[in-house]
């Protein structure tokens, strides 16, 4: 029970002779171009290198990234869970607890240094450390000593790539992501509150398979799912270029599926696949059932209301007030000062008239001055 | 209302490309004005009708895309014109550095825009405080276009705005970005509005002909100011 | 002589709970339980606009996902006076019917039934006496023998492989576990059939949602039309796709799930029919309205409140009292301005943190102060029991025939008497039997909204009290949902169109609370008491009774 099987064994295990097994080290060695001396290395590797190991933590969140991971259809979790990693300590899931499980987590860091994979659900309180504690010790001395000797991070969803809903304003607790409060390992934002599923699988399928992290955008997220807009990639985008929008809920236009825009649709400035892949296999995503993308997929969201305007309201002037509002009332003083200044000028200029009248010239008026 | 007696000449003060720069500048700003607030604000004028055969807002984004690569590049002549062109145009007029400037710019603040006092403002072609002004109105102009090309990237395939891609990440999301675009565009409305207020102000008060002057490029300046500031000025006429 | 054992983390819930108890002579004599993390969303909802309130109320928790949403838009509607459409209210019907479908499926196989089954005492099993036993309790179709031992060499090969996983440093072999390897094998291969099947029942959370977890919803109705002469909108298509997931529900719950439930409860019942009850007092908020959410009379789950467990009294709710609903602090790390020993109700509810407890890293916590991020709620001042017990005691106290006809047939199957209920087992099997209704109240909900689509009402939003123009300079709302974990309920005041208080009491924060100033425990920590502890190193008994209140912790601190 203790040890893990390595590759050789597993080979091994399925019936095939150690012969063979060194004959397929011997033609990778030729494929990777390396000498002789070179295949007692892969023979090597092969043998004692284990299955990926993965630590999950769960901070300040809400556990629906979880969820989101097992609602997955291509691979289905449970093979995952039982084929493709080692999920060693995951609190949702897992059969031990207390003592037992945290064992589970210092054991891989132990046998794994390098080797094992980070995941994190939850955003880090900063505030307090106590605002998050698991096993008696704070969500930020429990991450600092994982990520020390990890391979990298993964930050799911919006908790841990960007504060997500705790950290909206006035975030109380200083909740902050991952990627603020660690430094040193590459961390994967895999967005979305809470990130589809598919996506949070395909992510860690990219990893096992091409071994390596994926490329990511400016804000860390995986160009594969993250590099196009929900606007871009929306059925409903014929609507918005035709100009056809839904007014108010359920009115014409949203019995005719007409663009969301003017209900706060922030598709055109979120990033995410949900017009692509859709969520819960296919099925259907926010904007085909109706309601506008709220931006679940960005940092700081959460702030950009309210929901059903296109422009986030000014902080300090109120739910009400958006940028047009207060640009048309400077644009009404400003009309109102120029009103002022132009009857001055009048009055000035009506006087400077009168006296050039009477004394000859303005400019010999003005050089006196 | 009698003429003056004291004696005038003409300077030509904006060059053909600074006045063509103007006028494409002003158009731009307009157009760019106008669909901008259509697309944050689209007006409801269709109803129970097919996207198939309509296409006007997809128009009035095209024209805004249109009008801002015009609006850029055209920007991109002016900062070059700021090196090339006459002492006008230049751009030490615009970033004020030198003492006579900031003490032209408290001259300006209480003759044209308190009235407190009464003095003849010498500058030929901007007074200090109007190259303050457009200096700022410079820096709005390369907001826009980061901002705006920022955005665009996203849609766009073509290296230049590609090369804007850093915007969205830099300031944290398309959402900043657009809400700044937009804010952005009342300073432009609001200095328009200032500014064709100012250019007839100044026009009455000092009949100088700066209404005209970026039509035809000349300003009737007083001779002993042209003497004093710009002997050759006046006389290329 | 007491010896104080520390589980931390709790696993197999929602959040972060940390359970501290005192065990004496084999026997726990005292328990503590402490939420261990918060985010004070009730803070960050302030100032903010009410219409916007149910999203964020919906990342409380992703487990109950969509509940709070539920609970936001009503309140947010009482408040303002807006009343939802009826086809509004049946689609968030059967979306709040699909949530507890899928919860409590997930619990029970996932997060509960490694408490009771043994996974590694499978690999013993014998795969033809398991097929044997399921087709002799169920006519699920998975039960030939080469299905069994299919699991069977899966669940060897991944034990053999030394890849333990998530089901590593298990209590297996544990003397508490009871059942035959058997039956261990029946439930280790619906285990892994429920992980499989529970991804489809949410769909119906994203035909009318658009995605789960965090399905989208809205006040005044809900976001999606109805049109069934369009391809973007509800039509017969997305419709028989409900109906069906409905029905395929329908058909797991019964031929798996009860089975199950049934088949493991029978080697269990004679001692945790008895342990685990903690206290004496339930209460339901009621839900599921057939006829509107203002007509309480018309909801499948009645309202009330049952005492010191007197069947055959159910007591009037009503949350607006202020008397009635209360929250203390004087064992939670936060501050009221008037002090911590008073109790108030959630419209002058206050949330402002303030830790005084150990620096982390901490061995213990200090039980002689306070202790915990839950705070402490009460109902007339007594602490009560909230979650499916409590709906199937006050379903089954106030003459629900439905309700009764379960839980009788139940018993009688059990051949256990009706104290039985009054316990840990009791709480795992209404729940069990409250999904197995709400299948049947899903599938009368669709016909209700197929019966109104046929007679041409597609109204799916109240637009009239949309524009905060339209709305009043002050606002109280109260909204009430019974949640999967138990009664929720939601208090907002609206000032000037925009939220000045927020408050949420939720299920576990009943369940999962210190104590209040009275020195009463809550559910969890009541429920300990008198547990018997076979190894004090292993307390898996401890994850038993907890377990079957299905703890959310997320939701209980907010
Ligand atoms: C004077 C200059 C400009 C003004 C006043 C202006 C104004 C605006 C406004 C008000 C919006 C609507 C924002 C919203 O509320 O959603 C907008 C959108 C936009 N503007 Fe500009 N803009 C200017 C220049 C530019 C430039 C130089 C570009 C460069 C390409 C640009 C690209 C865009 C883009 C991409 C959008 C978003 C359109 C969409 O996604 O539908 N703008 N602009
Ligand atoms: C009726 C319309 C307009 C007239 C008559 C006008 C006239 C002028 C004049 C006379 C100047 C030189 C000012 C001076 O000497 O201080 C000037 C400069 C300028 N104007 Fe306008 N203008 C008009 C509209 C606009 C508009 C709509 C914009 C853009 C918002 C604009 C932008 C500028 C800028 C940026 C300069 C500085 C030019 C430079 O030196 O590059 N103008 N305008
Ligand atoms: N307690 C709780 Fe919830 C539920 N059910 C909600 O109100 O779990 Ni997350
Ligand atoms: S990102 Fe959203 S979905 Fe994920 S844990 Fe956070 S709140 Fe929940
Ligand atoms: S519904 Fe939203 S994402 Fe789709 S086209 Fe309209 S604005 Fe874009
Ligand atoms: S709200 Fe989120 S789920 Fe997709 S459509 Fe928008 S990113
Ligand atoms: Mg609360």
């Amino acid at each position: 029970m203790e040890k893990r099987p390595t590759f050789y064994e597993e080979v091994t295990d399925s019936g095939v002779p150690r012969r063979d097994f060194l004959k397929f080290c011997t033609a990778m060695a030729a494929l990777l171009g390396l000498e002789s001396s070179g295949v007692g290395q892969i023979v090597k590797a092969l043998e004692t290198k284990p299955r990926l190991p993965v630590i999950w933590f769960h901070f300040q969140e809400c556990t629906c990234c979880s969820e989101s991971f097992i609602r997955s259809s291509h691979p289905e979790v449970a093979d995952i869970v039982l084929n493709k990693i080692s999920l060693d300590y995951q609190e949702t899931l897992m059969a031990a607890s207390g003592v037992n499980a945290e064992e589970a987590y210092k054991a891989v860091m132990e046998k794994f240094p390098g080797e094992y994979l980070v995941m994190v659900e939850g955003s880090i309180p900063t505030e307090d450390e106590a605002y998050c504690c698991i096993g008696g010790r704070s969500a930020y001395q429990i991450l600092e000593e994982a990520v020390k000797n990890c391979k990298a991070v993964v930050a799911w969803g919006n908790c841990a790539s960007a504060g997500c809903v705790q950290a909206a304003s006035p975030n109380p607790t200083g909740a902050k992501p991952v990627h603020k409060v660690i430094s040193g390992k590459p961390v994967i934002n895999v967005q979305g509150c809470p990130p589809i599923a598919d996506v949070m699988v395909g992510v860690v399928v990219h990893l096992l398979t091409f071994d390596r992290i994926p490329q990511l955008d400016g804000l860390g997220r995986p160009k594969s799912f993250y590099s196009r807009r929900v606007h871009d990639t929306c059925y409903r985008r014929a609507n918005f270029d035709a100009g056809l929008f839904v007014e108010s809920f359920d009115d014409e236009g949203a019995k005719k599926g007409y663009c969301l825009y003017k209900m706060g649709c922030k598709g055109p400035v979120t990033y995410n696949s949900c017009g692509i892949i859709k969520w819960n296999d296919g099925v259907s995503y926010p904007i085909q059932s109706g309601h506008g993308c709220i931006g679940c997929s960005e940092a700081g969201f959460w702030d950009n209301g309210p929901f059903y305007e296109h422009l986030p309201s000014v902080a300090g002037f109120g739910i009400e007030t958006n940028a047009d509002k207060i640009g048309l009332g400077l644009g009404v003083l400003t009309a109102a000062g120029i009103a002022g200044h132009a009857i001055v000028t009048n009055v000035r200029k009506h006087k400077e008239i009168m006296n050039e009248q009477e004394e000859g010239s303005s400019s010999e008026k003005t050089k006196e001055i | 209302m009698r003429s003056r007696s004291i004696p005038m000449r003409e300077v030509h003060v904006w060059e053909l490309p600074v006045r063509i720069y103007h006028w494409i500048n002003a158009l731009c700003i307009v157009a760019l004005c106008i669909t901008g607030y259509i697309i944050g604000e689209p007006l409801a004028f269709m109803k129970g009708t097919e996207a198939y055969f309509n296409y006007w807002f997809g128009t009035v984004r095209f024209i805004h895309f249109v009008a801002a690569f015009l609006f850029f590049f055209n920007f991109i002549f002016r900062i070059y014109w700021g090196f090339a062109g006459n002492e006008f145009a230049r751009w030490y007029n615009f970033i004020p550095l030198k003492r006579s400037q900031w003490k032209e710019i408290m001259d300006v603040i209480r003759v044209d825009i308190l009235q407190i006092t009464h003095k003849r403002i010498d500058s030929i072609g901007h007074n200090s405080l109007a190259s303050l002004i457009y200096f700022v109105t410079f820096l709005f102009f390369l907001v826009q276009c980061l901002t705006g090309f920022g955005m665009y990237a996203a849609m766009s395939t073509s290296f230049l705005p590609k090369m804007f891609a850093w915007v969205v990440p830099m300031l944290g999301g398309d959402m900043n970005v657009r809400q700044l675009h937009h804010i952005f565009m009342w300073g432009f409305i609001l200095f328009a509005l200032v500014h064709m207020y100012l250019v007839f102000y100044h026009d009455y008060i000092e009949r100088r002909g700066v209404t005209s002057s970026m039509i035809g490029g000349w300003k009737f300046i007083e001779e002993d100011v042209v003497d004093r500031h710009k002997p050759e000025a006046g006389k290329k006429s | 002589m007491a010896e104080r054992i520390v589980i931390d983390p709790i696993t197999r819930i929602e959040g972060h709970l940390r359970v501290e108890i005192e065990v004496n002579n084999g026997v726990i004599t005292d328990a503590f339980s402490a939420g261990t993390m918060v985010r004070g969303i009730e803070a960050i909802l302030k100032g903010r606009d009410p219409r916007d309130a149910w999203a964020f109320v919906g990342r409380v928790c992703g487990v109950c996902t969509s509940t709070h949403s539920l609970t936001s838009v009503r309140t947010v509607e009482n408040a303002l006076g807006i009343v939802a459409p009826p086809n509004a209210e049946l689609i968030r019907n059967l979306m709040a019917n699909a949530l507890y479908i899928h919860d409590h499926v997930v619990h029970f196989y996932v997060l509960h039934a490694l408490d009771w089954v043994d996974v590694v005492s499978c690999l013993k099993a014998d795969p033809a006496e398991t097929s044997r036993i399921a087709q002799s309790i169920s006519p699920w179709p998975k039960s030939s023998v080469g299905y069994f031992s299919d699991v069977q060499t899966k669940i060897k090969k991944f034990v053999e492989s030394g890849q333990l996983g998530i089901f590593a440093n298990g209590y297996w072999g544990h003397s508490a576990y009871k059942l035959p390897a058997e039956v261990n094998l029946l439930a280790v291969a619906h285990y892994l059939e429920a992980l499989e099947w529970q991804k489809e029942i949410v769909k119906v959370h994203t035909i009318f949602g658009g995605k789960n977890p965090h399905p989208n919803y809205l006040v005044g109705g809900v976001p999606c039309s109805i049109n069934i002469d369009e391809a973007n909108a509800v039509n017969a298509e997305r419709l028989a796709f409900v109906g069906q997931l409905f029905l395929d529900a329908k058909t797991f719950v019964d031929q798996v799930y009860i089975p199950d439930l049934l088949a493991i409860a029978s080697f269990y019942k004679s001692d945790w029919g008895a342990i685990g009850g903690g206290l004496s007092n339930y209460l339901s908020f009621g839900d599921f309205p057939s006829n509107g959410y203002n007509n309480p009379e018309s909801f499948k789950i009645p309202r009330g409140v049952i005492l010191n467990r007197d069947l055959s009294k159910v007591h009037e709710v009503k949350a607006e009292d202020q008397d009635q609903i209360q929250e203390y602090i004087n064992n939670s790390w936060y501050e009221y301005s008037k002090g911590d020993q008073v109790g108030l109700h959630p419209w002058e509810g206050e949330t402002k943190l303030k830790y005084t407890g150990p620096k982390p890293p901490y061995e213990h916590l200090d039980f002689g102060q306070k202790y915990s991020w839950v705070k402490t709620p009460r109902w007339k001042g007594l602490p009560m029991e909230v979650g499916p017990l409590s709906r199937m005691l006050v379903g089954y106290a106030s003459g629900r025939q439905d309700i009764k006809d379960v839980v009788d047939s139940t018993l009688k199957a059990l051949d256990v008497p009706v104290t039985a209920l009054f316990s840990t087992l009791g709480r795992t099997a209404a729940r069990g039997l409250e999904t197995k209704l709400t299948c049947d109240w899903a599938l009368e909900f669709y016909q209700q909204l197929l019966a109104n689509i046929k007679n041409g009402d597609t109204r799916t939003m109240n637009n009239e009290k949309w524009e905060p123009e339209s709305w009043p300079k002050l606002a109280k709302g109260i909204g009430m949902v019974e949640a999967p974990r138990g009664a929720l309920s939601h208090f907002i005041v609206i000032e000037d169109k925009k939220i000045g208080n927020y408050q949420l009491v939720v299920p576990t924060t009943w369940n999962s609370s210190p104590r209040d100033p009275k020195g009463q425990r809550s559910a969890y920590e009541e429920s300990l008491i008198g547990t018997p502890i076979a190894d004090p190193k292993n307390p898996l008994e401890v994850l038993r009774t907890i377990h079957s209140f299905d703890p959310c912790l997320a939701c209980a601190v907010h």
